[in-house]
């Protein structure tokens, strides 16, 4: 009886329950699967299409992806000869992990925490920062030219969006005197961070779309160049991990979005609802918005990006800096 | 990859996702094209040989599928060169329902082109909307031959049927709807920040280079020769009709994209003046006319559709050469045919506009990023099993 509580006990902690369930491995799983169909479901709207429909028709599709995702792990996975073996194989997983591992220390709720601790975004930050190294190392280990190409092109990006990426967390940091997620939450009681300060939620997003190659962004992977950037010789399961692992991606940076700026669990109004879901919710929404973009835009050229980044967003960064500063000024 | 080459070769192609049926050899450095060297063939059938082994009507079906974007172009150039050989011209009738046909034909094709430069460069909703909108042009291609993509609509003396009842009407629903979706298509993609930025000054071609290397169609328009078969050797009913010739002068991808947008307005009054202006008579010519028996002859004239008589299969073309040249959709379109007095054609060549802006590959991919191959290779409406016959 004693293990068996003692079980229990651990099961039914806290973290192990953000980790496992809210918002960690479960919850991203469920959204990323709804935002790949809720993507190609939008897209085919706008262009006049159905979009996914054979596989449980009565739901509109919804379980298209659960099939394609059986399909990937029942295919045959295929290592080339000319690759480097060890990496090639590793790079997908440790790109799912590290695409989901900063979700440990962003919130779905007051509680629902993996780390609770004083410096989550610094902690985010750090971990967010490894995913695009593996994604160059994905590229380099295929051997392939167009994975050299997109590994490159990786690299490029990431100099150019990770420097206002920070910079617009930092101007919230400086905004709410504070690196903790939960008390930067709450500190929005009454008056989101967007409405504060809507330039650093506009680099941030921009950064968020860069990072996880949306459009117009989308150009380490850029299909009609490149052909699938740094993943162009992963196959089967492993191309599967690859693609979840941008989801997870997006997921992430949309909670941290959701979180900095929507107010995370926060509403104007009072409604008997748990607040994880108010969080999941608001970000499942940021999600939409970022993948529909899609339907919208053609792609930028890798050096119109790093001009854009570098020449628009990044004095836009600064400036959403300066804002917070003057705000802190005037005592907000 | 030896640590003494600063550069890397890439095959752009065959087994590409935007390539097409050939293969582009890059040599990059970095993100950056140094060298591009096409390599066509891959997709060749030898039209041109086939066709001594065929009767002169049996060419016509064959030369259509070499470039089934823009079917209605390579029937009319063929059956000009033999209308040439044999000595006759087709009603005014006949030759206004070409000019339809083309012209409908020529909004397809453009739209065929420039729905895979839009997915080219990221924007698969311009690459649905446009093949949409062309499935209006098919709609209607199918109305008036009976076919939505190889018509064989074009024969010797005429053409194959006459316009259905209503055709009129139904032209004038779906050409109104069809410039409502063209003003989205505009907006989303056209006018688009991201495709400007994507396709200004990229590739640009010099109106002396454009001349020097004799490219032909949009290509040459867009780099400000006007430069038009249709006003300069006119042929079926272009003579009585009134239109622009759309010509830019910035020579860059965006030009050319431009370019086939007025030349998709202009065809758009050009249909439109075609169903005003159509005259009445016989769709076909008198010479075979008069070959029909009695009865066949009432079926062609009650009905509007061509039935030929068993002669026509075995018809002897007298010696001689005879050319015809069209302007398709991506440029100037050559037929030469050469006939020794038998059934079967001596010599066919043929001389594809998309062969002929071929050169242009390795002279706008040059010094360009990698990301710039896909948005110049299809601002040029390249179409390898054209090209490679």
């Amino acid at each position: 009886m004693n293990i068996l509580s003692q079980i229990l006990e651990i099961i039914l902690n806290r973290s192990v329950i953000a980790a496992v369930i809210v918002p960690g491995v479960l919850t991203a799983l469920v959204l990323v699967i709804l935002i790949i169909w809720v993507e190609r479901k939008i897209a085919a709207r706008v262009q006049m299409r159905i979009g996914p429909l054979y596989v449980t028709r009565r739901l509109g599709g919804i379980l298209q992806l659960v099939a394609d995702a059986i399909r990937f792990l029942v295919s045959e996975p295929i290592v080339p000869a000319t690759t480097d073996k060890l990496f090639y194989v590793m790079m997908p997983i440790l790109l799912l992990l590290l695409s989901l591992l900063p979700v440990a220390v962003v919130p779905a709720s007051q509680s629902l925490i993996v780390i609770k601790t004083e410096y989550g975004l610094l902690a985010f930050i750090a971990l967010a920062a490894i995913t695009p190294m593996v994604i160059m190392l994905a590229g380099w280990a295929s051997n392939n030219k167009f994975s050299y190409i997109g590994g490159l092109r990786e690299g490029f990006m990431l100099l150019s969006y990770e420097v206002y990426l920070f910079m617009s967390l930092l101007a919230i940091a400086i905004l709410y005197g504070t690196l903790d997620f939960i008390r930067i939450i709450n500190s929005q009681e009454g008056f989101w961070g967007i409405l504060l300060n809507p330039i650093a939620a506009l680099s941030f997003f921009i950064a968020m779309l860069t990072s996880t190659s949306r459009f117009p962004f989308e150009i380490p992977d850029a299909e009609s160049e490149i052909v699938m950037g740094p993943f162009t010789e992963y196959n089967s399961i492993m191309y599967g991990l690859v693609m979840g692992a941008n989801y997870f991606r997006l997921y992430v940076l949309s909670l941290v979005f959701t979180d900095v700026f929507l107010g995370g669990w926060l509403l104007p109004f009072k409604i008997p609802i748990p607040n994880f879901v108010i969080t999941i919710a608001k970000t499942f929404i940021v999600m939409i918005v970022a993948v529909f973009l899609r339907a919208v835009y053609p792609r930028y050229r890798i050096d119109q990006a790093l001009v854009i980044g570098w020449e628009k967003l990044f004095p836009l960064a600064s400036l959403s800096v300066l804002i917070s500063v003057l705000l802190k000024g005037v005592g907000i | 990859m030896s640590s003494k080459e600063k550069t890397i070769t890439i095959f752009y192609g065959p087994q590409h996702p935007a390539s097409g049926h050939m293969r582009i050899i890059l040599e990059v450095d970095g993100d950056v094209v140094i060298k591009a060297d096409p390599d066509i063939g891959y997709v060749h059938r030898g039209i041109e040989k086939l066709a001594e082994h065929k009767t002169y009507f049996q060419v016509i079906p064959m030369v259509e599928r070499q470039c089934l974007p823009d079917a209605a172009h390579h029937n009319l150039a063929y059956v000009l060169a033999l209308e040439e050989l044999l000595g006759i011209e087709a009603p005014e009738r006949a030759q206004y329902l070409r000019t339809l046909l083309a012209e409908i034909n020529r909004i397809a094709s453009h739209l065929y082109g420039m729905g895979l430069h839009g997915v080219s460069i990221g924007s698969s909703t311009a690459y649905m909307w446009c093949f949409g909108l062309r499935e209006y042009m098919l709609i209607l291609a199918e109305k008036l031959t009976g076919a939505r993509i190889t018509y064989s609509y074009i024969i010797p003396g005429g053409v194959r049927r006459d316009i259905p009842q209503g055709f009129s009407q139904d032209v004038e629903r779906y050409l109104r709807l069809f410039e409502r979706k063209m003003r989205d298509l505009d907006k989303l993609f056209i006018s688009n920040p991201v495709t400007k930025a994507r396709l200004e000054g990229v590739g640009v071609l010099p109106k002396e280079e454009a001349i020097k290397l004799g490219v032909v169609g949009p290509v040459l328009r867009a780099s400000g020769v006007e430069y038009d078969v249709r006003r300069v050797r006119p042929y079926a009913a272009y003579p009585w009709i009134d239109f622009e010739i759309a010509v830019k002068k910035e020579g860059d991808s965006y030009a050319r994209l431009l370019v086939r947008v007025k030349e998709i307005e202009e065809s758009i009054k050009i249909i439109r003046q075609v169903l005003k202006d159509l005259p009445d008579g016989s769709i076909l010519h008198e010479r075979y006319m008069k070959l029909l028996p009695p009865r066949l002859k009432e079926y062609v004239t009650n009905t509007g559709l061509v039935k030929f008589p068993g002669v026509f299969a075995t018809m002897k073309v007298p010696k001689g050469e005879g050319i015809g040249s069209v302007e398709a959709g991506r440029g100037e379109l050559i037929y030469h045919l050469i006939s020794n007095g038998e059934s079967k054609p001596y010599r066919l060549k043929i001389s594809t506009p998309s062969f002929r802006n071929l050169i242009l590959f390795s002279h706008l991919i040059k010094d360009v990023k990698v990301a710039d191959v896909p948005a110049i290779y299809l601002s040029l409406d390249y179409f390898p099993p054209e090209a490679d016959r």
